[in-house]
């Protein structure tokens, strides 16, 4: 192997803005789950009987889609980036492709998730409940929103793909959008643990 | 990385079948929060590493997502396996 194949890369994939964004959201939802491991502390009995009203295999199935859906956008990015100029086209209808079905997983998850919070909501549980429905609810909504909006960031990068706009040459956008949709799939792997199976 | 990938995505599947089952047949007692931390860690290491691609990099950008897996794990264990009445 090559020396130049063993050297790091300076940067992380994708825009360099991303990380800063990527480091705020690690920090902010970091103190709820401590403040939520720390909150439990005063009162151990509730936050374990509120639990057992989660539905655990809703939970489990949202962590299978966000894992597999950022497994298909690593392979978008691999069929961009392992292209060249000849087979461009087929390489960005490959990457549409996944991208199309990270989107399809990311639109599976925000629906399952309505229907979670519907039936919590149908008990008669809100924000107000108590501290383990507080900090349940505020975590999952707020993590909805960045599924949310990581599907409208892969529409619009596969629009892009569809025009041909990424190459392996030029791939940072996609790498972009890509870190994001890590970044809400590493969340919900910290939160499922701790919302849904720590007691 | 092809072949990775796919290692990678299976082991995250697995790890979360055994953190599943361990929620779902309530077998999640004090001694198994440590395992099913650590199991969350690599979980979480995994996706840096290989999906981010911050395996690639160097080490100063590496390091800062997992110090905050380390950081929030351990005070997550702290907060579990502190006797109350502490802090």
């Amino acid at each position: 192997m090559s020396k130049a194949l063993t050297l790091k890369r300076s940067y992380p994939p994708g825009d360099f803005a991303i990380w800063i964004v990527i480091y705020i959201e690690l920090l902010t939802f970091g103190l709820f789950f401590v403040g939520y491991a720390f909150s439990r502390r005063l009162n151990v009995q509730m936050f374990n009987d509120s639990q057992l009203f989660l539905n655990k295999t809703a939970g489990f199935i949202d962590t299978l889609i966000l894992i597999t859906s950022s497994y298909f956008i690593v392979k978008a990015i691999l069929s961009i980036k392992n292209s060249n100029e000849n087979d461009i086209r087929i390489s960005s209808s490959i990457a549409s492709k996944w991208l199309l079905a990270t989107m399809g997983f990311g639109g599976v998850f925000l629906v399952n998730k309505l229907l979670e919070f519907s039936d919590i909501f149908a008990h008669g549980f809100s924000l107000s409940t108590n501290t383990f429905f507080m900090f349940y609810l505020l975590l999952t909504m707020f993590h909805f929103m960045h599924v949310l909006l990581g599907t409208i960031i892969i529409y619009t990068i596969r629009q892009k793909t569809k025009r041909l706009g990424y190459t392996s040459a030029d791939y940072s956008g996609m790498e972009t959008g890509a870190v994001y949709w890590h970044l809400v799939d590493l969340l919900w792997i910290v939160l499922f643990a701790l919302i849904y199976i720590l007691r | 990385m092809k072949k990775n990938v796919e290692i990678v995505w299976l082991v995250l599947i697995i790890l979360s079948i055994f953190a599943f089952l361990l929620g779902y047949l309530k077998l999640v007692s004090s001694s198994l929060v440590t395992v099913l931390l650590i199991s969350t860690f690599i979980k979480g290491q995994l996706v840096v590493e290989y999906f981010m691609g911050l395996k690639e990099v160097k080490f100063k950008y590496r390091i800062i997502p997992t110090l905050w897996l380390s950081v929030v794990l351990s005070l997550v264990a702290v907060a579990y396996y502190l006797p109350l009445g502490k802090l």
